[in-house]
C-alpha cells in the first residue's frame, strides 16, 4: 500500500511539473499566433501592410496579458476541460476539433501498434527458440531491414508505387472528399481502405523494436537454470518455449507496450502527414505550424498526461507481474 | 503549405518530395491519367488547404475564409493583378470628379442569391461595416476614405487626402446583404455558413474535406458562366502528395509549384494538359539601409552589379521566370509604364569590374580575393524563411557570387515567424523577400518605398522594412496618389523607377511565378500568355475574372 501511495504522490508531480512545461514551451517559441496567421495570408499572396496587421490583432485578440494570469486562466480551464478555442479552427472548441481527430488516431495507430506487437513479440519467440538457425537468421535480418526504413519514406515510396502508380489505394485523406465522417457501413469500408497504407507503413516499421526485444529476452531466459531443468524433464520443446521461456521473457516486452499505447494518441507526425490522415498527428503539426497555443496547450496536455497515466497503470501492474517490486 | 509566388514552403518532407517527384519524372508518360475527374459540368479546382480538415468559414471579409466565397460574393470591380485593368462586376465603372472624391456607378437588375434585389444601400451598408468592425476592414479602407452616400444609382466616397490609385483596394471589397448582415450579432467571428451573395455560385454542400457550388441561377451575367457546378476538394498539408494529386490529373485547375513541368504535368496528358507560370511578383534582396555598409548607395550599386541574376533564376525557379528589371516593374506586365530612358529595360548584367568600381568608391579594396576595408573584410548575413526552398536556392546562389567578388556572405534559415520579426523590427543585414505584384505600380512602390513606413530599428513595420527614406520618392508617390491623369501618373512612375534603378534601395535579383495548370478536357479559356486577363491564382478574386472566360470545350 505504501508503495501504491508513493507511486499516487510521484504521478502528481510529475503531472503538474508537465501541465506547467506545457504551458511554458509554446510561449518560448519565436513569434506570435498574428506572425503565423499573417504568414497563411502572405502564402496567399496578399501583400501584408501594417492595416491587415492591426486586423488580425484586433480579430485574434494576441495575448498581452501577463504569463502568471495566463498561468492561473490556463490551470482553471484544464479543472474545466475548457481549452479556449483553437486561431486555426476558429468556428468550434479545441476539445471538439481534437474529438474529431482523436478516433481516427486510436483507430489507426493504436490498431496497428497492437497488431505489430502481437506479430512482433511470436516472430520473436521463434528467433530466440531457433536462436542460430537459419530461421533466426532469417527473421534477424528481415526484421533489420525493416528497420532500417525511415516511416515517412516506406510511406512515400508505397503512396508513390501502390496508390500512385497503380491506382490500387487513395493518395491521401481518410475518407472520400465529400463524405461526412459516420458510422454507416459504407463509410466505415471506406475508412479502412484509406487506412490500409498508412496502416502497412506503420507496422512494418515498428514491428522489428518487438521482434528485437523478445529475441534477447528469450535468449537469456533459456540460459536459465530452470529451462535446463524443464528439458531434462523431457517436456516437449513447445511448452518449454511458451510456458516456461516465452512467459517470464515476456515481462520487459509487455511495459514498453505499456508504454507505446500511451504513446498511440500522439499519433504519428510523420506518416499522417504523408498520407494526409485525419489523425492526432497531423492536428498537432498544424497546431505548431500556426502557433495556435489553445490547441497545441491541449494536444500537448493530453499526450503527455496519457502517458503518465500509462506509466502509472504499468507500474501498479508490476505489483502483480514481478512480487520483487513490492520490496523495492 | 502553400505554393505561391514569393516562395515555396515544403514542410515536413523536403528530400522525400524530390525523391517522389524524382520518380514521377523518370515515370514520364503515364496511361492512368485523368481517371479521377468529374462529369462534364463540373469544374474542379484544387482547394483549400484542409488538414485534418477544411474550417467551414464563407466570411468574405476575414481572410481565412474558403476560396469558393471568391464565387459567392462579389466586388464593385476586379482589377487585373497584372496590368491593373478594371473587370466591372457591381459597379459598371468609377470616376474620380476630384482627386478626394471617387464615383461608383452601380450595376442595376442585380439580385441576391435569395431573390431579394440588391441596391446601391448594400454598397454603403457593406463599407459601413467595415467602418464599425475595423477587425474586417484588412485593406484599411478607412484610413483613407471618410464618408460613403449613395444618391441615386451612385456610390460616393470622400477620401481624407488624395490617393487616386487606392480605388484598387475600394474596388475590391466583397459587398454584402444589408438585409442579412445587419442582424448578425458578431460579424468578425460569424463562420457565414449560410451565404447569401451576388456572385455566379451559392454554396451546395460542405462536407470537412470538399465543399461544392452549384450554379446561381439569377445571376446576372448567368449567360456567361458554363459550369453547372464547381467542386473544391481540399489539399494536404505535404505538399508531394498535393503534387502527386495534381499529376494524376483530379483537377481542371489547380495552382503548384512543378519541378520540370513539361515532363512532370504535360505530358501525361499532351493534348489537354497545359501550365502558365507567369511572373507574379520579385523576389528580391532586402539590405538593412540603417546599417553600414548598406547605407552606402555605392556598396549596393556594387552588390548588384556583382550578381548573375540569369544563374540565380535557373537556381532558384527551374528557369521558368527571367531575371527582374530594376526598376521595380513587372515586366512584360507592366511594360505600359516602363520608363524608355532606363538602359536594357531597367535588366541589371553581371559586371564584375564595374562593381569593383563601385566597391572602390565605398572604400572597399580587394586583397587577397577579401573585400577589406579598415583591415576587415565585408560581410553579410542572409534571413529568409527555411522552408521557402526557392528563396534558399536563390540565397545560396548569391553567396557563391558574392563569395567570388570577395564577400564573406551566409544565410540565417529560421522559421518563418522568426524571420517575420527579424524584418520588421529591422535587426537584420540582408534579407530575401517579395516586393510588388499587386498590378499598381502606386501600391508596390509605396509599400516598398514610403517613409511614412520606415519605423525606427526595432519598431515593427509590415513594409519598407529596409528602411528606405527619402523625399524625393515621398514626393512622386504624392503626386501619383493625386493624379487623375495618364500622363502625370506616367511621369511620376518613372521617378520612382529611377530611384528604384540609382539608388538600388531593394537588389531585385528575378521573378516570382504564379503557378497555373490548367485541363482544357472539359473547359477552355484559361488565362495564358496570348490571353493574359489575369494571374492563374486560384485562391483569389482571379477565380470570378476565370470563371466568367471559361467556355465548354
Amino acid at each position: 500500500m505504501r508503495y501504491v501511495a508513493r507511486k499516487g504522490a510521484l504521478f502528481l508531480i510529475t503531472l503538474w511539473g508537465a501541465i506547467t512545461l506545457n504551458f511554458l514551451l509554446p510561449r518560448l517559441m519565436p513569434g506570435s499566433p498574428v506572425d503565423a496567421a499573417l504568414a497563411r495570408l502572405a502564402s496567399s499572396g496578399v501583400p501584408i501592410t501594417n492595416a491587415e496587421r492591426q486586423a488580425v490583432e484586433i480579430q485574434l485578440g494576441s495575448p498581452h496579458a501577463s504569463l502568471l494570469s495566463q498561468y492561473g486562466d490556463y490551470l482553471s480551464g484544464i479543472v474545466h476541460l475548457n481549452f479556449g478555442s483553437s486561431y486555426s479552427f476558429p468556428t468550434e472548441t479545441v476539445a471538439q476539433t481534437i474529438g474529431k481527430a482523436a478516433p481516427w488516431t486510436l483507430g489507426l495507430v493504436g490498431v496497428t501498434t497492437i497488431v505489430a506487437f502481437i506479430i512482433g513479440t511470436l516472430l520473436g519467440v521463434y528467433a530466440g527458440w531457433r536462436r542460430g538457425k537459419p530461421a533466426d537468421t532469417t527473421v534477424t535480418l528481415g526484421a533489420t531491414f525493416l528497420a532500417a526504413f525511415p516511416p515517412f519514406w516506406l510511406g512515400l515510396l508505397l503512396l508513390y508505387v501502390l496508390a500512385f502508380k497503380l491506382s490500387l489505394f487513395p493518395i491521401k485523406g481518410g475518407y472520400n472528399p465529400g463524405e461526412t465522417p459516420n458510422l454507416s457501413p459504407s463509410f466505415l469500408a471506406d475508412a479502412v481502405y484509406h487506412s490500409i497504407l498508412p496502416a502497412v507503413t506503420l507496422a512494418i516499421t515498428t514491428l522489428s523494436g518487438w521482434v528485437f526485444g523478445m529475441r534477447n529476452n528469450m535468449i537469456n531466459t533459456l540460459g536459465e537454470d530452470y529451462v535446463t531443468f524443464a528439458e531434462a524433464n523431457g517436456l516437449r520443446t513447445r511448452t518449454i518455449a511458451l510456458l516456461y521461456a516465452a512467459r517470464n521473457a515476456i515481462l520487459p516486452n509487455v511495459t514498453a507496450f505499456g508504454l507505446s499505447l500511451g504513446a498511440v494518441v500522439g499519433g504519428s507526425v510523420l506518416v499522417e502527414g504523408v498520407f494526409s490522415y485525419p489523425g492526432l498527428g497531423n492536428l498537432l503539426y498544424i497546431a505548431v505550424s500556426n502557433h495556435d497555443f489553445p490547441l497545441m496547450q491541449a494536444l500537448f496536455l493530453v499526450i503527455t498526461v496519457t502517458m503518465l497515466v500509462a506509466i502509472f497503470v504499468v507500474d501498479l501492474l508490476y505489483v502483480r507481474l514481478d512480487p520483487r517490486v513490492r520490496q523495492a | 503549405m502553400i505554393e505561391r509566388f514569393r516562395g515555396r514552403a515544403k514542410s515536413t518532407t523536403l528530400c522525400a518530395a524530390a525523391v517522389a517527384l524524382a520518380l514521377v519524372a523518370a515515370s514520364g508518360c503515364g496511361n492512368n491519367s485523368n481517371t479521377g475527374g468529374a462529369g462534364s459540368g463540373t469544374l474542379t479546382i484544387q482547394g483549400d488547404s484542409g488538414n485534418p480538415t477544411l474550417v467551414e468559414n464563407f466570411n468574405p471579409f476575414q481572410g481565412s475564409q474558403l476560396h469558393g466565397t471568391n464565387l459567392i460574393y462579389e466586388p464593385l470591380e476586379i482589377p487585373s493583378p497584372i496590368d491593373g485593368a478594371y473587370t466591372p462586376f457591381l459597379a459598371t465603372g468609377h470616376k474620380f470628379t476630384d482627386p478626394t472624391t471617387l464615383v461608383y456607378t452601380i450595376r442595376q437588375g442585380v439580385k441576391w442569391s435569395d431573390g431579394k434585389d440588391f441596391t446601391p444601400a448594400d454598397v454603403v451598408f457593406s463599407f459601413n461595416l467595415l467602418k464599425k468592425y475595423p477587425a474586417l476592414d484588412g485593406k484599411a479602407v478607412w484610413q483613407q476614405i471618410t464618408s460613403v452616400s449613395a444618391s441615386g444609382n451612385d456610390v460616393t466616397m470622400k477620401f481624407s487626402a488624395a490617393n487616386v490609385p487606392f480605388a484598387i483596394s475600394i474596388a475590391q471589397t466583397p459587398i454584402v446583404p444589408e438585409h442579412i448582415w445587419s442582424a448578425l450579432s458578431d460579424p468578425v467571428k460569424d463562420p457565414n455558413i449560410k451565404p447569401v451573395g451576388t456572385g455566379p455560385f451559392t454554396l451546395d454542400s460542405f462536407a470537412p474535406t470538399q465543399y461544392s457550388l452549384k450554379k446561381n441561377p439569377t445571376y446576372w451575367q448567368a449567360d456567361k458562366i458554363v459550369p453547372a457546378e464547381v467542386l473544391f476538394p481540399a489539399q494536404a498539408s505535404n505538399q508531394s502528395t498535393n503534387q502527386l494529386d495534381v499529376v494524376s490529373g483530379k483537377f481542371d485547375w489547380s495552382y503548384n509549384f512543378l519541378p520540370d513541368v513539361k515532363t512532370t504535368y504535360v505530358a501525361r496528358d499532351p493534348a489537354h494538359n497545359q501550365y502558365w507560370f507567369p511572373p507574379g511578383g520579385t523576389i528580391g534582396l532586402y539590405l538593412n539601409l540603417t546599417k553600414a555598409p548598406y547605407s552606402d548607395v555605392n556598396f549596393r550599386t556594387g552588390l548588384s552589379l556583382a550578381l548573375n541574376r540569369t544563374t540565380i533564376a535557373t537556381k532558384a525557379v527551374n528557369g521558368y521566370l527571367d531575371q527582374a528589371s530594376m526598376s521595380g516593374l513587372i515586366l512584360p506586365n507592366l511594360k505600359k509604364w516602363l520608363d524608355p530612358s532606363l538602359p536594357n529595360q531597367g535588366n541589371v548584367t553581371q559586371d564584375t569590374s564595374g562593381a569593383q568600381a563601385a566597391f572602390a568608391q565605398a572604400g572597399y579594396a580587394s586583397q587577397g580575393g577579401k573585400l577589406m576595408k579598415g583591415g576587415r573584410q565585408a560581410t553579410m548575413t542572409i534571413v529568409m524563411p527555411g522552408n521557402f526552398s526557392d528563396w534558399v536556392a536563390a540565397a545560396k546562389e548569391v553567396v557563391n557570387q558574392l563569395g567570388s567578388i570577395g564577400i564573406n556572405a551566409s544565410l540565417d534559415l529560421p522559421q518563418y515567424a522568426q524571420y517575420s520579426q527579424t524584418i520588421q523590427a529591422g535587426t537584420f543585414d540582408a534579407a530575401i523577400g517579395g516586393f510588388g505584384g499587386s498590378g499598381d505600380p502606386y501600391t508596390d512602390y509605396s509599400l516598398a518605398l514610403s517613409s511614412s513606413f520606415a519605423t525606427p530599428v526595432n519598431t515593427p513595420t509590415a513594409n519598407n522594412f529596409e528602411r528606405f527614406k527619402d523625399t524625393s520618392v515621398d514626393t512622386a508617390l504624392a503626386t501619383l496618389a493625386s493624379a487623375t491623369d495618364s500622363s502625370a501618373q506616367q511621369q511620376a512612375t518613372y521617378a520612382l523607377e529611377q530611384v528604384m534603378y540609382k539608388k538600388v534601395p531593394i537588389v531585385l535579383m528575378y521573378y516570382g511565378g504564379s503557378w497555373g495548370l490548367f485541363s482544357t478536357k472539359r473547359f477552355t479559356g484559361w488565362p495564358s500568355a496570348a490571353n493574359p486577363y489575369t494571374l492563374p491564382t486560384s485562391y483569389n478574386n482571379s477565380l470570378l475574372t476565370v470563371v466568367t472566360h471559361l467556355t465548354k470545350a
